[in-house]
């Protein structure tokens, strides 16, 4: 899995850029990568967010056709055959790390074991593990109305990040 | 099309109206885009009766072909327009996040003309165009009005360039800034053209992607890029601290601006350098667009918190007003980024002011009785919501030193720091005489970034005669070989600010050269560039920037630099002793350049 160091993340998106244009020949758009940045410039927010290969793999437990399945990296692999389109593995996720692009589920798929956005982030904020068999522990995403994948994955970034920008404002400036 | 969208989007705020239209290819190909492409658009379009500040003044907003790629760095982008500080050709740059917003929102360039009849932003998707009622956000500060805009749309991912109150009221050097006030167009008064159009903002969402013609080739080459800033000898300097190295940088060479530049060496540099601004302040890294360096920082103050400073506005409101308050320069920087005011003129008409006291030529009284002498921060603190609201003084200081001075006279025209209305920035050009030159013959007026010749540091000194004749070319006191450098270094900048790159990338770290941009603009965007056509084409678009700054009145005769720096030697350290005298290096330039000795062209520009 791919760790997050997140008081390094300094929001430059070289991660986003890699993903896309490695898994769209060519192309970049943030829609395109599987891997988001979630900024707010007033607070300092910058942090990655992408599957977390989270214990309870809600999008599996969600998707009605069994297109999703767990790799050998313990990645999420999408069969496009299978997959109607539904967007519940969407819905299901917590973080928003599984998002629907033209009816097709969109999610980090370790790009086989070589990562692109690891390679590409010169800030070594993310670390890629591959023996590192810890899955995240997750709540279950809120049901209710207005939980976008970008709402849910703000949640995500604010709850991650929240202890080194308390730092930041307690401990002060030196 | 690949790289390039192809569109221009071209808005009339008088007529409300909106039009998108074509970019013809081969325009392209010739100028790339940036700053190359605003320049010939200029040329085209303004005339020498055109009032910087009148709706007939138009401001372009460019990006180049290659913004938003996998190319590390390139996300810069280049607003331009007639400088109401100047009345020559204004532009500045930032980086940020905003350029390949407007890319994938499916524009090369913007031009905004005309004058709205109440305050209005202009909304840019690649789904529509709006121009937008913005009453509710006049007054607002640019901080503000981008959290304002970012609930109004309900889209925490919107990019906004706006003006704060100081562009609001025109103030000459009014800035315009993106990513929540942290990264500024900062030179020359695009916030004033904007203020004058009543364009509170321009707000961009895109979500196209952004295509290149060989990805295979495209990607190899960036890698390349990316191997050489990684392995740059400067890179983790950069990344630690960035542009505020130069704060001790400078100091070490004897040229850090103390005192309005009566001195350049700093006493308390510790107290005020990027090593202590970082240990004492920055909580962590930030970063423009897809860069590798990641330059930027965040602080947290207890004045407030945000992305910055650059080193500039760190020296303007540190050692060059004599002041050693570390955190008091960077309360009055995040002032300045909110409220839309350039540090380096703003800094300058008050490191004038005090000079001026010092030598007795001027005193309180004449200006609404403020203790203006150096190192007073409360006098400095009051000078500047003076300057920003245009009250009292201020509404003088707001016009800028070149104004100021004249305004006054009384022999404080020589303590006015400028070049054609622009004000010098914060290196000595005593202890670097190519700098000096490059800040006589910038086309923008006292600036470095038309040049950047940092190569006279390097005491590279077989590269120095193998490139420039001379190896003194690759030391900074001497006279040698430094037109030859400042004309290539002019030529190299004019292609960053076009593909566009960040030009602590492209330039001081040496990461692009024609031969090198040949290739990747090939590969990005299908047409075929060569290095020789692309040395014609900068030839071209230099000589025509000079025929539109003459055009708008540029006198040749101004391609010189303040008296100080001829006349007045350093007093002390590394650059004891020196002063630079451009007279005969200008002619030399020009006669490299095929300029007549009177600094015109001999060429006519096509059309």
């Amino acid at each position: 899995m791919i760790r997050v160091h997140a008081e390094l993340c300094s929001g430059c998106r070289q991660c986003e850029v890699a993903c896309s244009f490695a898994h769209s020949s060519g192309s970049v758009a943030r829609s395109l990568a599987r891997i988001q940045v979630v900024k707010d410039e007033a607070m300092g927010l910058d942090y990655p967010v992408l599957c977390q290969q989270c214990t309870d793999r809600f999008c599996l437990a969600a998707c009605p056709t069994g297109a999703l399945s767990i790799g050998s990296l313990g990645e999420v692999l999408v069969d496009q055959a299978k997959c109607s389109g539904c967007g519940l593995c969407e819905n299901a996720c917590p973080i928003g790390a599984i998002r629907m692009h033209d009816d097709n589920p969109q999610v980090c798929n370790l790009c086989g074991g070589t990562p692109q956005c690891v390679q590409a982030c010169t800030m070594q904020a993310l670390c890629y593990e591959p023996d590192n068999t810890e899955h995240a522990m997750l709540r279950p995403a809120d049901p209710g109305e207005g939980h976008t994948p970008d709402a849910k994955a703000r949640q995500y970034a604010m709850r991650e990040t929240d202890e080194h920008r308390s730092r930041w404002h307690t401990q002060g400036w030196r | 099309m690949y790289g390039y969208t192809g569109l221009k989007l071209v808005v009339e705020l008088t007529s409300q109206s909106i039009e998108k239209s074509p970019l013809d290819r081969d325009l392209l190909h010739r100028v790339i885009g940036g700053r190359m492409l605003n320049t010939w658009t200029m040329h085209e379009e303004l005339g020498a009766d055109t009032d910087p500040l009148s709706p007939e003044n138009t401001s372009y907003i460019a990006v180049g072909p290659l913004t938003g790629t996998l190319l590390p760095a390139s996300a810069y982008t280049t607003v331009s327009a007639r400088s109401p500080l100047t009345g020559i050709i204004g532009d500045s740059a930032a980086g940020g996040h905003f350029g390949p917003e407007l890319k994938a929102a499916g524009f090369d360039q913007v031009a905004i003309r005309g004058r709205s009849e109440a305050p209005c932003y202009l909304l840019i998707t690649d789904e529509m165009v709006q121009i937008r009622d913005a009453r509710h956000l006049w007054g607002r500060d640019i901080f503000e009005t981008h959290r304002a805009l970012i609930e109004e749309l309900g889209d925490p991912a919107i990019q906004v360039a706006a003006i704060g109150p100081a562009g609001e009221k025109q103030v000459k050097y009014a800035t315009i800034a993106t990513n929540m006030a942290g990264r500024t167009f900062g030179r020359t008064g695009m916030g004033a053209v904007w203020g004058s159009k009543n364009l509170k903002a321009v707000v961009v969402r895109g979500r196209q992607p952004i295509r290149v013609a060989d990805s295979v080739r495209f990607k190899a080459l960036c890698q390349e890029i990316s191997e050489r800033i990684v392995t740059h000898v400067e890179f983790p300097k950069r990344r630690r601290v960035g542009t505020t190295m130069l704060v001790n940088g400078l100091n070490d060479l004897g040229i850090l601006p103390t005192r309005h530049f009566q001195e350049g060496v700093c006493d308390y540099v510790d107290a005020i350098s990027g090593e202590t601004l970082r240990d004492r302040y920055v909580v962590k890294n930030k970063s423009c667009y897809n860069c590798s360096v990641h330059c930027s920082r965040y602080i947290v103050t207890p004045d407030g918190e945000g992305e910055g400073p650059e080193f500039e506005p760190l020296c303007s409101y540190t050692s060059r007003l004599d002041v050693s308050d570390l955190q008091w320069a960077l309360k009055m920087i995040f002032f300045m980024n909110r409220q839309g005011i350039d540090a380096i003129s703003s800094g300058e008409t008050i490191a004038w002011a005090m000079e001026c006291i010092e030598k007795g030529l001027l005193s309180p009284a004449d200006f609404d009785g403020l203790e203006l002498c150096f190192g007073n921060t409360d006098a400095t603190e009051r000078m500047l919501h003076l300057i920003v609201n245009r009250e009292g003084v201020g509404d003088l200081f707001a016009e800028g030193t070149r104004s100021l001075a004249a305004e006054y006279g009384r022999g404080t025209e020589r303590y006015a720091l400028h070049t054609k209305g622009l004000d010098i920035i914060n290196g000595d050009p005593r202890g670097l005489k190519a700098y000096g030159l490059g800040y006589a013959v910038a086309s923008r007026g006292g600036c470095h970034l038309r040049a950047d010749p940092f190569f006279e540091m390097t005491n590279r000194f077989e590269e120095a005669r193998e490139r420039f004749g001379t190896e003194k070319a690759a030391t900074p006191f001497s006279y040698e070989g430094k037109p030859a450098l400042v004309e290539y270094s002019e030529r190299n900048c004019l292609l960053i600010d076009s593909l566009t790159i960040c030009k602590n990338i492209g330039q001081s770290m040496e990461v692009i050269d024609p031969e090198f941009a040949a290739e990747i603009l090939t590969a990005g965007t299908g047409l075929a560039f060569n290095e020789s056509d692309m040395n014609a084409s900068i030839s071209e678009l230099r000589t025509m920037e000079r025929w539109l700054n003459l055009r708008f009145g540029l006198d040749p005769r101004d391609d010189r630099l303040p008296a100080r720096f001829a006349e007045d030697p350093l007093p002390s350290g590394p650059a004891a002793g020196q002063v630079v005298q451009v007279a005969d290096m200008v002619q030399e330039f020009y006669r490299i350049k095929g300029w007549s000795s009177e600094g015109i062209p001999l060429d006519r520009p096509g059309p």
